[in-house]
């Protein structure tokens, strides 16, 4: 990426998500987006968003991939890995050479390696002296992130607590906490309907969150809302294949 | 006495570990808050579409007594935290200024309950019920008693999970509450609750029940069902407990 698109690129980013932020938006579909372009402007191979729930376990809410082997990785590190560790120190975890620390996390590592990650990267996502979660950034070859691209990301983390947690009920822990529930039930929603549609058009799990917003981008309709139609039966999954199908999102 | 939210997590476990599955661990459960939590009574309701409504557990006659005024009246905190699924607090029920359940709040005064606080009892994106805490003397509950009241609240819904499976003739292990819960609590357990919403034509909370009463009666894992049934290993029937491989 040349200089000055790159600069584009992160104005373009920022841009994108006040904007979303003015018109109202679907949380879960704005961090999937948003992982999307932090993947892109930090150059690496897939990144996701990890927060805490409120038995203080971590979930994926949002990754640049929707590959079951790499929401595994992130699920992972509920028990083991280096964006656990960020999470419990509040501080950025960084692994240039992941094989090189395999004694640190060796399941994590192991099963890393495996779908091709050599380095990580993972960054707290705070609010005040809260630790919300961790960011993890994946690449397929070893090497460290630069300062600057250390602290572009750390930049992207803050702007995007702001979409999680709303500033005014910050100072209250339960409602921060109200919050980013929210978010996590609204993954575990997206999953479930991706499940409906992987049954009723024998789909990947990949290929069915691609018909779901194809299908919520194109009714004007939120991701959320149209996956709990899925799960609640009150939208025919076959629907959302049909169009998927007469938009070429499916063969 | 301050205790920390992990001693609480251990103290609300270990209480449903050494009771009986299903209702006995409710009120065990109940009974926990009521040491822990800083209350004088507890209970946990079923709200559910679907199956029958009502109070569930409780940690003593009287609070029983006191939540099925909810249900009597159809009006109350639980059933506000249900529909919402967010917790509602009601410190003072006998203030001016609270005025949401008028009927209810009436009859539980006259039995002495001057606050409720009310926690959704959730598992994945599903409400089950929800766990009505009560308190003789008016005022907030404290910020750790209310995160205790979350902890018991997510707990509530393994012996609510086994009610709904216990008419279908599943049962239910005496593993650690806990880890149970974060056996259901994945990514690959709620795409195949998905696709078992399809394949067996049923709704969100009856697809989960068929998925744990399978790991039960395989003595496998949540976990293990999950992707056997998204790798197409697995597929369930759909009349009650028969099952086929291919």
């Amino acid at each position: 990426m040349t200089p000055d698109t790159r600069e584009h690129d992160i104005i373009h980013a920022f841009v994108e998500l006040s904007n979303e932020l003015v018109d109202g938006y679907d949380v879960v579909d704005l961090l999937s987006e948003w992982t999307v372009n932090c993947a892109r402007l930090l150059d690496v191979a897939a990144a996701g968003l990890l927060l805490v729930d409120g038995r203080g376990l971590l979930h994926l809410v949002a990754a640049s991939s929707e590959a079951t082997r790499h929401l595994d990785v992130f699920q992972l590190q509920r028990d083991q890995g280096p964006c656990l560790d960020c999470f419990h120190t509040g501080t950025a975890v960084s692994v240039p050479d992941l094989a090189a620390e395999s004694d640190r996390w060796p399941d994590f590592a192991r099963v890393a390696e495996s779908v091709g990650f050599a380095s990580l990267h993972a960054v707290p996502m705070r609010l005040r002296d809260t630790v919300l979660g961790t960011f993890g950034l994946f690449g397929t070859t070893p090497g460290a992130l630069n300062d600057d691209d250390l602290a572009l990301a750390q930049a992207l983390v803050h702007v995007a607590s702001v979409a999680l947690v709303n500033e005014r009920s910050a100072s209250d822990r339960h409602v921060v906490s109200t919050q980013l529930q929210h978010a996590l039930t609204s993954r575990v929603v997206l999953e479930q309907a991706k499940g409906v549609l992987a049954a009723v058009g024998d789909l990947e799990m990949e290929d069915a969150f691609a018909v779901l917003r194809r299908y919520a981008r194109d009714r004007g309709e939120k991701l959320t809302v149209v996956a709990a139609q899925v799960v609640n039966r009150e939208l025919a999954g076959q629907e959302l294949i049909d169009h998927a199908r007469s938009t070429s999102v499916l063969r | 006495m301050a205790m920390s939210l992990e001693d609480m997590r251990v103290e609300l476990g270990a209480a449903m570990t050494s009771a009986q599955p299903g209702l006995q661990a409710a009120n065990a459960l109940c009974q926990a808050c009521v040491e822990w939590l800083g209350v004088d009574g507890a209970a946990i309701s079923m709200i559910h579409d679907g199956f029958s409504h009502g109070t569930f557990g409780a940690s003593s006659e009287s609070s029983r007594r006191v939540d099925e005024f909810q249900f009597t009246f159809g009006q109350g905190p639980c059933l506000d935290a249900a529909a919402a699924q967010q917790m509602v607090l009601a410190p003072d029920l006998d203030s001016p200024d609270e005025i949401r359940w008028p009927a209810f709040a009436g009859a539980v005064l006259g039995d002495g309950v001057r606050a409720v606080f009310a926690m959704p009892i959730s598992i994945t994106s599903i409400c089950v019920g929800a766990l009505d805490l009560f308190r003789a003397d008016p005022g907030p509950l404290s910020d750790d008693h209310l995160a205790g009241g979350l902890l018991a609240a997510d707990l509530a819904s393994l012996p609510l999970l086994d009610l709904i499976a216990s008419t279908k003739g599943s049962h239910v292990d005496d593993e650690d509450p806990w880890v149970q819960l974060g056996q259901l609590d994945r990514l690959e357990v709620y795409q195949a609750t998905g696709m078992l919403i399809s394949q067996l034509d049923v709704d969100a909370t009856e697809a989960l029940v068929r998925l744990r009463a399978h790991a039960i009666a395989t003595n496998g894992t949540a976990s293990q069902v999950a992707i056997a049934i998204i790798q197409r290993s697995l597929v369930l029937e759909r009349d009650h407990d028969h099952r086929r491989s291919r």
